[in-house]
């Protein structure tokens, strides 16, 4: 029997625990997996990297790869190729529907098309490629100071780092820029990194678990590696990356959100909503990161 | 004797030569071993960092080379050809070790970055060994290139 997990049709981080939760309810029997994405209307840069770490998770171990059928919007299922997912995908799922096969095109928004990321080699290769295609953009469109887009390609470095050290697995990264207009109105630059690895809770277990008591969980890792920079090594200096990262983003009203397991953390600038720490969401895979820079305007988003 | 590191050229000969962004963990460990070898054994008093051609520094790569060189085998680092975005890095990790390094500017001045009690101390020592004197202007300059 194939358990159906339905994509959202407006897929991004907002309503990717609606996604998480029929991804733990799929997976608890041990059945094929079904990802229906047919009536997928869009997809944000970390709904895109999300799904491919969901589909990681649900072919590991198993003999038949999860099912995932395309968009029936060829505009959406273009797009979904363009930005490299099914280039993708096609190594995790048996794809069922047409979508064009063409390699993925770098065009004006698309920054950084789905990345595989996998090795120290795959980031060198993701922030020399970002250097080369962002700054122009980063500059015209989002408003940022060309000397920032270092400071941009820093963040992505840190972010990508997370998996080659702490997942225990391959993930996916990818940067867009678009015109955001349902939350902010504005253009924004996205960072999206996701993996089906161990997640921050059992990275940090070993060195962090005791000190936190009961309180110890997804909720509590988070908390130590992005408020307090703690690192599962040792080593001083070590942990500095997501401090980096949000050093960075306070400069420019940029967010962070991670989601590992069952919660989120953000740090939330003034033009946003979100509740700094959620807990208790449904269990997903590995980490998922969200790094969003608003266009400056007047100075300020 | 002052050790010359050229950082970009270490990097080239560290790692896949086509990279110019010092980057990872990995990365930034093995131009600080081929580093290390270059200044032998034992601490080396002052030496030079070179980062002229060096793209994108991330925080993983200044720590593992900068504040690991200062804390085992250099005792005063003085950077050169350093980018604003290479300070941003650079200073963060200084701050989460309270080391302290001296940056040559453009125009040839020196400037301590890094907690100010241990930056002072730098400039002194700088001065002690005659590699470094006051300016005219009131700032400090190499008295040897």
């Amino acid at each position: 029997m194939t358990r159906l997990v339905e994509v959202p049709v407006q897929f991004d981080d907002r309503s990717f625990d609606q996604f998480a939760g029929g991804f733990a309810q799929a997976m608890s029997d041990g059945e094929r997996v079904l990802f229906d994405a047919h009536a997928a209307e869009w997809a944000s840069p970390y709904g895109l990297v999300g799904l491919l770490a969901a589909g990681d998770a649900a072919g590991r171990g198993r003999a038949e790869r999860p099912l995932l059928t395309v968009p029936t919007n060829a505009d959406v299922a273009r797009y979904w190729s363009r930005i490299g997912f099914f280039h993708e995908a096609a190594g995790l799922f048996e794809i069922h529907g047409r979508y064009p096969k063409s390699r993925p095109q770098p065009e004006s928004d698309v920054l950084l098309p789905v990345t595989p990321v996998r090795a120290a080699e795959d980031v060198h290769e993701v922030v020399s490629r970002i250097q080369q295609q962002a700054s122009a953009i980063l500059a015209s469109e989002v408003g940022l100071d060309p000397k920032a887009t270092m400071g941009f390609a820093m963040a992505l470095s840190e972010a990508c780092q997370n998996i080659v050290e702490h997942a225990g697995t391959g993930g996916w990264v990818a940067v867009q820029s678009y015109h955001w207009r349902r939350r902010l109105a504005r253009r924004v630059v996205v960072i999206a990194v996701a993996d089906a690895g161990v997640g921050f809770r059992h990275s940090l277990e070993p060195g962090e678990a005791k000190r936190f008591g009961d309180r110890w969980g997804d909720a509590a890792a988070l908390e130590a590696a992005l408020i307090q920079g703690v690192s599962r090594f040792r080593d001083p200096g070590r942990g500095q990356g997501l401090k980096g990262i949000r050093n960075y983003l306070a400069r420019w009203e940029g967010k962070i959100s991670i989601r590992s397991g069952t919660a989120r953390i953000s740090i939330v600038p003034p033009w946003d909503d979100d509740v700094a720490l959620k807990d208790g969401l449904p269990l997903f895979p590995g980490s998922q990161v969200s790094i969003l820079i608003p266009e400056q305007s007047s100075g300020k988003p | 004797m002052i050790q010359h590191i050229d950082v970009h050229a270490v990097l080239r000969a560290s790692v896949s030569g086509v990279y110019t962004d010092l980057v990872t963990r990995p990365t930034g460990r093995a131009v600080r071993e081929r580093i290390e070898r270059d200044i032998g054994d034992g601490r080396a008093a002052v030496a030079v960092m070179d980062f002229t051609g060096v793209g994108c520094l991330d925080y993983s790569c200044a720590d593992e080379i900068v504040a690991n060189l200062l804390r085992e085998r250099v005792r005063v680092l003085l950077l050169r050809g350093v980018t604003e975005a290479h300070r941003d890095a650079i200073e963060a990790v200084l701050a989460g070790h309270g080391l302290a390094v001296v940056i040559e500017r453009s125009d040839g001045t020196l400037e301590a970055l890094g907690p100010s009690h241990t930056a002072e101390g730098l400039f002194q020592e700088l001065v002690a060994r005659r590699l470094a004197a006051r300016t005219p202007g009131g700032t400090f300059a190499l008295t040897v290139s």
